[in-house]
């Protein structure tokens, strides 16, 4: 709610001309896979990041805007290619955050309704 | 299922700048991860963290975990964190931290403070640089119609085999051409900047309209030389454009991808 402060202003201005915003992929990538790494008290561990990446990866991959997003730059991360190991780590990490449907061993049914 | 639900706040760390140059004015326009708490920093010696409170019952152990899987909330988070950092990036050499560090209070932000004086060392070497992204697609169509040689004509099997093999010599030429052209724009782009990073590409199936892309690199550039490596790009770009290349520059970034300490 502060005011649009031009604060900035009299630092050399070195983006390109105006800058549009972001493309998503683009600030995913940095700000989820890059920076620096400093173990905090409530530490998002990397079995976190990258169940989350898939997720996104999942949440994404069926809607038409996962183009327009550009949301796909862990398509070519080394973890996440690769067929069938992906798979079978891919259930495990979501058996491990409890996302299987109540009834143990996190086997995929069909994804009724 | 979630532990223990968590209240009080903690404290978000956006990345870290030297104490001395910056000024909480940098923030004033940021909004930083959670509405209530104002951007910030908390400052150690010789360093300071940029920072804000967050409720722990939103950025919790448990309640965190729940949170990133909501897409929504997950781009909006980044998105702040992002802002963040590029308003100190004008004022100020910085290393961005990645998206979720927290602590649960300043005392325990500035005893991080005091037990990674090597950032000041990684300040020191970003010091007037910035991140720039580029990107360089290859329209498809565009590469075949310059390197096809006229499609032969007619009906037959000698027709279709010369057809066949037209196209198997194309996918050959484009294939090596995309490895020659990837390469040699890194060198060049990599010789303009102080340091480079080639970057997972994206693939053909996400990139879409843009083409297939070729390249996705982050280049760590001297302020001062920023012109130095437009021009390198430009070079690149009227010499592959003819074969259907397009470059696409982003940035200037925190330097995320810079600031990696062996792990």
């Amino acid at each position: 709610m502060s005011t649009p402060a031009q604060s900035t202003g009299r630092f050399p201005q070195t983006t390109m001309g105006g800058r549009p915003p972001a493309q998503l992929a683009d600030v995913l990538e940095r700000v989820l896979d890059k920076g620096i790494v400093i173990a905090g008290d409530i530490q998002i561990n990397l079995l976190d990041i990258e169940l989350l990446t898939i997720r996104l990866r999942l949440l994404v991959a069926s809607a038409d805007k996962a183009r327009e997003m550009g949301i796909d730059w862990w398509e070519g991360d080394p973890f996440l290619r690769g067929g069938t190991a992906l798979e079978s780590r891919l259930k495990r990490l979501e058996a491990a955050a409890g996302l299987e449907s109540g009834n143990g061993k996190g086997e995929e049914e069909e994804k009724g309704g | 299922m979630a532990p223990t639900a968590e209240s009080g706040n903690g404290w978000y760390v956006y990345g870290v700048v030297p104490a001395e140059a910056a000024s909480r004015e940098l923030f004033a326009a940021a909004r930083g991860v959670h509405a209530s708490g104002a951007v910030t920093l908390v400052a150690d010696g010789d360093l300071a963290a940029i920072a804000s409170g967050v409720p722990l019952t939103e950025f919790g152990e448990a309640a965190i975990e729940e949170n990133l899987r909501d897409e929504a909330w997950l781009e909006e988070k980044v998105r702040a964190h992002e802002t963040v950092l590029e308003a100190a990036l004008a004022g100020t050499p910085l290393v961005p931290f990645r998206f979720g560090t927290i602590f649960r209070s300043d005392d325990h932000v500035r005893k991080m403070l005091r037990e990674n004086p090597h950032l000041t060392d990684v300040l020191e070497r970003l010091r007037g640089t910035v991140e720039l992204g580029v990107k360089a697609y290859l329209d498809v169509d565009e590469f075949e119609r310059r390197h096809g040689d006229e499609a032969e004509a007619g009906e037959g099997g000698r027709a279709y085999l010369l057809r066949k093999q037209r196209d198997r010599r194309l996918a050959d030429a484009r294939a090596s051409f995309v490895n020659a052209c990837a390469e040699e724009s890194h060198a060049r782009l990599s010789s303009a900047a102080e340091d480079a990073r080639a970057n997972p590409l994206h693939r053909p199936e996400v990139t879409g309209g843009a083409g297939e892309m070729l390249l996705n690199g982050a280049y760590l550039v001297r302020v001062d030389a920023e012109a130095g490596f437009k021009d390198a790009l430009s070079a690149l770009e009227s010499r592959f454009a003819p074969d259907g290349v397009r470059y696409e520059l982003t940035g200037p970034w925190p330097p995320y991808n810079f600031v990696e300490v062996e792990r």
